[in-house]
């Protein structure tokens, strides 16, 4: 199959690449640009951290409470991911209808989703209704432990570990679960040195990406949110929106600071998983 | 003749108390307990979406009651009036658009990846999946810049961006594909007197035309829930479905609004789904 | 000798198919023994091992492990160790951990586990490759291995699946030798799935023939050659000379003549057919035919089987044939006179069907050689 008139791998991964490049580092570098006083809306560039001093005495709080409701999620959504990553891969009907409902999840908008968990979960909602709480209905949507938004990551994100998760297991996972009972291994110790180690570089990876995701994601705390602390995309959103001339600069000095954090999560995963000795 | 063995960890086998019911009585817990996890688990994933059932042709449901108190259209009326029917086509449309794109350059790449000695690979992998790293509205402020000096369409800039974020789906999906792919029948065909193309289009799409299809259904995903690139950098003009969904659902009182953009916003990816058979998975084991 | 494992009466069906995979298998293992359970494919064999396992529940019947009812015990519990055509070495553990798996998972602490498992490793000549990944070490190292765990969990019986099937040849008689060396050293009591003939003479000594779920001899290898108790097995065993006739007073009568039985046998009366191997049967020195013993035949066709051939000869309108050594030359339509020696004469009841064995290749289909 090496004869002369086909594609070089090059230029075959080219495109993508090249693509990919112009909207990470471009993306990246105009807003470092930006955020540096460098791109003006009006005067002459300069080089200032003006920016990230402003922008500095709301940063605390407002990078740990993403990382808070990043944390939660992910940590809420990788147990249950688990779980019906476990009972899919068992089988038998169980598995069946856990892999169809969870498998429904996917196709749902972040957007979708955190409208129906707010009509699911608001005073007014749902459940409040069913209930007949009334009064006594805690304020989950936009109260303080911001309970609906990692309501809804955990929801959304557990079925994305669920497939990950299940992909990894399903094909491998019967001869080595069973070859480990002959060995003596009951159910708890199967799932200890078995299962989870099979399963952890998948699920490694897959609590990264919803991590990430969750701590740079914007619609759902915007729409479950409270106004206030915020969180860091929130914040950037409204630092954006708004009219002032120093308000661009401020936002793009947001968004740097949540991309390094985010990629600093990302490459802590995968030096993380460079020490799981399945990862290749 | 026999040596004994090494001095072990264990004492010889000895059979479980009594008759073995010991175990007979700690597996029916085993098995009610899956039985009720299943079912929790099951509660958990279809919980969030009952408010939208229930929501989706309530013309009048006031606050305490639990159930609507009368049913109709009112919902779908104001659902269409607010533009949901344009907004649907363009969804569709955005969705189309960066799945045409990102399928076939994710399908290159991974190939490339698979296959050949691509250089400085860890580079190209880094570049491809970084966007899953990168926060949605970081690229967005400073793409904004960069392609309003480049004079790039807002509409065009938007099908750039939402491609890049399912290029890490579609090369993954992809890349999979190919590393369970057996070059050996692509090899038999030639052998057999099927030129390139005839490889391409009798043996090669077809071996691999369920992983293309998952591929393009995931970057047809990314492009139509999207909603914050849509907002920030298709600049205004470019009305879709989230869209719709996320001016309905931030306001008060037009409930069954929501349900009805949400069910709109949820039916066509559903369907694809259901039309990948992604319910028909391999059963689980593979011992034979 | 005790019995370690007793299978009573063993029935299992599959709701994929109306024929049963186990068709009411009795087998008695005795302790430190190898029994290899030799079947064609479909025969219910890996069934019968996972049954053994636990692995599968059997419909009917009972499998007892000193003197214990396995039918309730999980398979963690059951004390057996399989091996099986795949390695299964958990990737995610090296070597050495892999052998230590099953002390790791009774809770033994991790250093004396590791020791322990050292011990093993060494037994199937692995010494020193404890701390490599389970990705760098060959098919017959990972199977060594495999085995290599499998005796460190000190199983009540060792499970072999078609443990070497997936190996080639020269690894595959080395892997036999290993096998029978850890006999002599740690004597476990071994079931073994098998579909190849010369592998269960090789490493078993006893044999159970399987066929269509049904037990059809459990003896001891020789025996299942020289004195099948069936039609079948001697089919099965890849036996070719049927002779149909009578038998009276020890002697079978046949179109071959008079041919007396072994003594150490009382065969009944009555019709029977002789069974004789055709490794068994030799070809006369020709320079000797003053000789009026033998039975006279006509030389039909000649195959070559590598070091042997197989002469199929015409004796008075029976058909036999014979595995002759290279040597004297041979050429159809030849004259030959073949000794049948009395102690390779079995008989087995039933008359073969008309269309019975014609070639040596319809029996070897049905059980592989291994060559």
């Amino acid at each position: 199959m090496s004869s002369g008139r086909r594609l070089p791998p090059w230029l075959m991964a080219a495109p993508a690449v090249l693509m990919a490049s112009f909207v990470v580092l471009g993306g990246l570098l105009t807003a470092a640009a930006q955020s540096l006083g460098l791109l003006p809306l009006a005067g002459s560039p300069s080089l200032t951290l003006e920016a990230y001093t402003t922008v500095a005495p709301d940063l605390p709080s407002a990078v740990g409470l993403s990382l808070a409701i990043a944390s939660a999620s992910t940590i809420a959504a990788s147990a249950v991911g688990f779980m019906a990553a476990l009972i899919i891969v068992q089988g038998r009907w169980c598995g069946r209808v856990v892999a169809a409902v969870s498998t429904l999840t996917i196709p749902f908008p972040h957007i979708v989703g955190a409208a129906s968990v707010g009509l699911l979960l608001s005073d007014s909602g749902v459940l409040s209704r069913l209930t007949g709480a009334g009064e006594a209905w805690p304020q989950l949507v936009g109260g303080p432990w911001w309970f609906a938004v990692i309501a809804d990551y955990s929801w959304k994100e557990s079925a994305f570990i669920a497939l990950v998760v299940t992909g990894a297991l399903i094909t491998r996972s019967t001869g080595y679960d069973e070859t480990a009972a002959l060995l003596g291994a009951g159910r708890l110790r199967r799932l200890r040195h078995v299962l989870l180690p099979l399963s952890l570089p998948a699920l490694t990876v897959s609590a990264t990406i919803v991590f990430v995701y969750t701590f740079g994601s914007y619609e759902v705390a915007w729409l479950l949110g409270r106004p206030s602390p915020e969180p860091l995309p929130v914040m950037a959103l409204r630092v954006f929106s708004s009219a002032s001339l120093t308000s661009r600069p401020e936002a793009a000095a947001l968004a740097v600071v949540t991309a390094i954090v985010s990629f600093g999560a990302a490459f802590a995963a995968f030096a993380l998983l460079r020490r799981i000795p399945l990862w290749r | 003749m026999a040596v004994t063995l090494p001095p072990g960890p264990r004492t010889p086998w000895t059979p479980p108390r009594g008759d073995g019911s010991a175990l007979r009585i700690s597996r029916t817990p085993g098995r009610v307990g899956r039985t009720l996890l299943a079912l929790a688990l099951a509660v958990w994933f279809l919980l969030p979406l009952a408010p939208l059932g229930l929501w989706l042709f309530a013309d009048r449901w006031s606050y305490p009651a639990a159930l609507p108190e009368a049913w109709g259209l009112d919902g779908v009326r104001s659902a269409l009036a607010q533009g949901a029917g344009p907004a649907f086509a363009r969804s569709l449309g955005l969705g189309l658009a960066v799945s045409a794109v990102a399928t076939p350059l994710g399908a290159l790449a991974a190939r490339a990846l698979a296959y050949h000695r691509v250089p400085f690979p860890a580079a190209v992998n880094a570049v491809l999946f970084a966007p899953l790293a990168l926060p949605a509205f970081a690229a967005a402020f400073g793409l904004n810049v960069l392609l309003l000096r480049l004079q790039v369409p807002p509409l065009a800039g938007v099908i750039l961006i939402l491609s890049v974020y399912a290029l890490p789906y579609t090369t993954y999906t992809m890349r999979v594909a190919y590393g369970s792919h057996d070059l050996g029948f692509e090899e038999e065909a030639r052998t057999l007197g099927a030129t390139r193309w005839q490889v391409l289009a009798r043996v090669h799409l077809p071996l691999l035309a369920p992983a293309l299809a998952r591929s393009a259904f995931l970057a047809f995903l990314i492009g139509w829930s999207d909603y914050l690139i849509t907002l920030l950098v298709g600049g205004g003009a470019f009305i879709t479905v989230p869209m719709l969904v996320a001016s309905a659902a931030s306001g008060t009182g037009n409930d069954s609004v929501v349900a009805v953009l949400s069910v709109t916003a949820v039916l066509p990816p559903l369907i694809l789904l259901l039309g990948l058979g992604f319910f028909a998975r391999k059963p689980p084991g593979g011992l034979s | 000798m005790s019995n370690d494992l007793v299978i009573d009466g063993l029935s299992k069906s599959f709701s994929s198919s109306s024929a049963p995979v186990l068709n009411n298998v009795n087998l008695a293992l005795e302790s430190g023994s190898c029994t290899a359970v030799l079947g064609p494919s479909g025969s219910g064999k890996s069934t019968l091992l996972r049954a053994v396992a636990g692995l599968e529940a059997p419909d009917a019947g009972r499998i007892v492990l000193h003197g214990t009812d396995l039918a309730r015990v999980s398979p963690e519990h059951r004390g057996m160790a399989m091996v099986s055509q795949r390695p299964l070495l958990f990737p995610h553990l090296n070597v050495l951990d892999n052998v230590a798996f099953a002390a790791t998972v009774r809770g033994v602490r991790r250093r004396a586990a590791r020791t322990d498992a050292a011990h093993f490793l060494d037994l199937v000549q692995l010494e020193g490759y404890g701390r490599r990944p389970v990705t760098a070490i060959s098919g017959g190292q990972a199977q060594r291995v495999a085995i290599a765990r499998a005796l460190a969990a000190r199983p009540a019986i060792l499970l072999l699946d078609e443990p070497f099937s997936a190996l080639d040849p020269q690894l595959r008689s080395t892997m036999h030798e290993l096998l029978v060396q850890l006999r002599e050293r740690l004597a476990p009591t071994i079931l073994m799935v098998t579909h190849d003939r010369e592998e269960a003479a090789a490493v078993a000594d006893r044999v159970a023939l399987l066929s269509r779920g049904r037990l059809l001899q459990h003896d001891r290898v020789d025996l299942l050659y020289s004195r099948p108790v069936s039609l079948e097995v001697h089919r099965l065993m890849g036996g070719t000379n049927e002779i149909t006739g009578t038998v009276r007073d020890g002697v079978h009568y046949s179109a071959l003549g008079d041919l007396g039985l072994p003594a150490d046998t009382g065969w009944p009366d009555g019709p029977g057919v002789l069974v004789i191997r055709q490794e068994s049967i030799s070809i006369q020195d020709n320079t000797r035919s003053s000789a009026e013993y033998g039975v006279p035949g006509i030389v039909t066709d000649i195959r070559v089987l590598g070091p042997r051939r197989l002469v199929t000869v015409d004796a008075s309108g029976i058909r036999l044939q014979t595995e002759a050594p290279w040597g004297r030359p041979l050429g159809a339509g030849d004259a030959v006179r073949l000794t049948i020696p009395v102690s390779a004469r079995a008989l087995v009841p039933g008359q073969p069907d008309p269309g019975g064995p014609t070639t040596a290749d319809t029996a070897t289909a049905v059980i592989s050689t291994g060559r």
